[in-house]
């Protein structure tokens, strides 16, 4: 064994070393690409859902969320979990939400929205919803007739063409809002949010107490505790202290909630992704194939010569094995060079959606890893297997053919 | 002790069949130098084939010290090929993307000697057809009687126990076909290996015990040139 290894390796270095220069280079070029191809769509679809999971975060779902358990509408007693939560170590902030479904009006035009109850200081803490105020101001504690208005209701903001608007509503518009159960109110528009993500600009925002005047509610209901943590990464941990803390709602973190909405709004993107990391690999794996079989085609006389005067059937098919590792482990180093400049380039010039969604492709190391490691073993599976099979051939027919 | 009885070899089927060999029976002694001749195409390499078992008769027995070699399988032949048995191929059959030194090396890599011993092991062959200084070129550097002795030299240097040689010095001029078979003729004084070689050169006789003259897959005659001292 150990001298089919000694063997296989001399093999090989020699048809490396005095092979057909060209031929090499074109091999490794196209063994780059095909793991360029593995790895870098993935990368963008990557950057995409980790841009949704992102908003995720910022607005509706902080890193966990606590959600009314059953068929409850509210939590009823929000105050008694936040101040559960808020004793819970590792936990920044948290603050609760109310929301409802409400229709507002302005000048005869008519949407549909939720609106979220929300108490102001509180949010800057947790949210970026204080931050992305693009016109006008955020709400205060005392406003109790103010409203904040989604940017996409708005007639001449990014994305209000999609769906309806309210038309011309600027800063100190008045606007009419009926609730679900019938209660109308008029609000001045404080400020327009903007946050290119469509569940932050199709709603709107008001004062946590305006939600509960309005329901009736008794001052402990939320919709939703929303929180948020010390430090990324520790959001399953978070969440399993606060559930042990007793709180007695269901709690989530962001990636509970994110794949099911990515499941949702993703859903014809992943499928993609899925069937393009297949078909990649399929295609990946044929390639290789084909190119080592090609190969070992090739150099079948050498084969039945090195057959004919001793060496083992075992070195010759382990130098293919070393050989198309040796082309793989190149192709896959070009790519990987190719890989990190198309990143780079990326991560500075983003892909741009509608004008002001970026795009930034993330890098998964984990998947990279993998991709690595498949194309090797699938390097192996491709070296050994045309080898052996011309290996098993007659030595006469290998190097006389016939 | 090689025994061959009714050896023969079909090419093809049918009515295209091509009797190369049609029935040859002989037997060699160990330490012998043989020689076979015959027009082209009366059946030399593949007899050569078939007693260096790179190729199986179709029909007959062959033994070589009472092993049955016919019947034996695929690694054993393998095995056998390369401790026991050289062979110089008449189309040379070198590897081009090695060197003269490592076409000769990696036989001796194969059979566990070390990387220097190998080295020394072929640069000795090599020395002995004469191409010591050559011996860093690839075969297409070199001329067609350079690469017929490098094949020479990677039959010989493992001293195998018998070799066969096809028309080793088809393509050497009057001096270096005498190198080679004083090789030959050394290596069967000192070792006793058993040497069948095809020649078409009638001079080639003096340095041979025995010749076998083959005609249409037939023995037409075998003959004992000369008394060897030996023998
Ligand atoms: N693979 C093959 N298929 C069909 N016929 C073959 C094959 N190999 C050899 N033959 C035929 O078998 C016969 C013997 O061939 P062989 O090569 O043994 O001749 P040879 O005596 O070595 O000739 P030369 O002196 O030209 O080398 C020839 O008629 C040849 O055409
Ligand atoms: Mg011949």
């Amino acid at each position: 064994m150990i001298n089919d290894i000694k063997v296989g390796a001399l093999i090989a270095y020699c048809s490396i070393k005095r092979g057909n220069k060209k031929t090499l280079a074109f091999i490794v070029f196209v063994l780059s690409l095909i793991f360029l191809n593995l790895v870098f769509l993935p990368s963008m679809i990557g950057g995409l859902s980790g841009m949704f999971t992102g908003f995720m975060q910022d607005y509706p779902y902080g890193d966990i969320v606590i959600e009314p358990g059953g068929d409850n509408t509210y939590i009823n007693n929000a105050d008694n979990v936040l101040q559960i939560v808020r004793a819970v170590n590792g936990v920044r902030a948290a603050t609760k939400r109310l929301d409802a479904a409400a229709s507002i009006e302005h000048k005869q035009k008519v949407v549909g929205s939720t609106i979220t109850g929300i108490l102001p200081a509180e949010e800057y803490d947790i949210s970026r919803y204080p931050y992305i105020i693009s016109e006008g101001d955020f709400l205060g504690e005392l406003s109790r007739d103010e409203i904040i208005i989604g940017a996409m209701l708005v007639e001449g903001y990014f994305g209000s063409e999609i769906y309806d608007n309210l038309g011309q509503v600027r800063e100190g518009s008045l606007v009419d809002v009926t609730y679900s159960n019938g209660v109308k109110r008029t609000y001045k528009v404080k400020g327009i949010m903007e946050g290119t993500f469509e569940v932050v600009d199709l709603n709107a925002l008001v004062h946590y107490k305006e939600i509960e005047d309005v329901y009736g509610l008794n001052g402990t209901e939320a919709t939703r505790v929303v929180v948020r943590i010390n430090k990324q990464g520790t959001e399953d941990i978070v969440k399993e202290k606060i559930i042990s803390a007793g709180v007695k709602e269901p709690a989530f973190t962001w990636a509970d909630k994110s794949d099911k909405i990515l499941r949702q709004a993703m859903q014809s993107i992943g499928a993609i992704n899925v069937m393009s990391k297949f078909v990649s690999l399929v295609v990946g794996a044929a390639l290789i194939l084909i190119i080592i079989y090609i190969n070992v085609l090739n150099r079948k006389k050498e084969i039945g010569i090195l057959k004919a005067v001793g060496i083992t059937p075992g070195s010759i098919v382990l130098s293919y094995a070393f050989l198309s590792m040796f082309y793989v482990l190149m192709g896959i180093f070009v790519g990987l060079i190719l890989y990190f400049t198309l990143m780079l380039y990326f991560q500075a010039n983003p892909f741009r959606m509608y004008e002001s969604i970026k795009i930034r492709p993330e890098i998964d190391y984990l998947f990279l890893i993998q991709n690595i490691l498949t194309m090797l073993v699938l390097s192996v599976i491709a070296g050994i297997l045309p080898a052996w099979m011309v290996s098993k051939e007659s030595i006469l027919k290998a190097i006389w053919g016939r | 002790m090689i025994i061959v009885k009714n050896l023969k070899r079909f090419y093809g089927t049918g009515a295209n069949t091509v009797k190369a060999l049609d029935g040859v029976t002989f037997e060699i002694k160990e330490g012998e130098i043989v020689a076979i001749m015959g027009a082209s195409g009366s059946g030399k390499t593949t007899l050569l084939r078939i007693l260096a078992l790179l190729d199986d008769a179709t029909e007959g027995v062959y033994t070589i010290q009472g092993l049955e070699v016919s019947s034996l399988p695929e690694s054993e032949r393998s095995y056998y090929r390369l401790t026991e048995v050289g062979y110089v191929f008449q189309d040379y059959a070198l590897i081009n993307e090695m060197s003269a030194a490592e076409n000769v090396y990696v036989l001796s890599l194969m059979e566990g000697k070390s990387k220097k011993d190998s080295y020394e092991t072929a640069l000795e062959a090599l020395a002995k057809v004469g191409l010591k200084d050559k011996h860093a070129r690839i075969p297409d550097e070199l001329s067609g009687g350079e690469k017929q002795r490098v094949a020479i030299a990677r039959a010989i240097a493992k001293k195998p126990h018998i070799l066969f040689a096809d028309e080793p010095c088809a393509n050497l001029d009057t001096t270096n076909s005498r190198q080679v078979l004083e090789v030959f003729k050394e290596l069967n004084e000192k070792y006793g290996q058993t040497i069948v070689m095809v020649t078409h050169e009638p001079w080639h006789i003096e340095y041979v015990d025995r010749v076998i003259t083959l005609k249409d897959g037939i023995i037409i005659s075998d003959e004992r040139e000369k008394t060897h001292p030996s023998s």
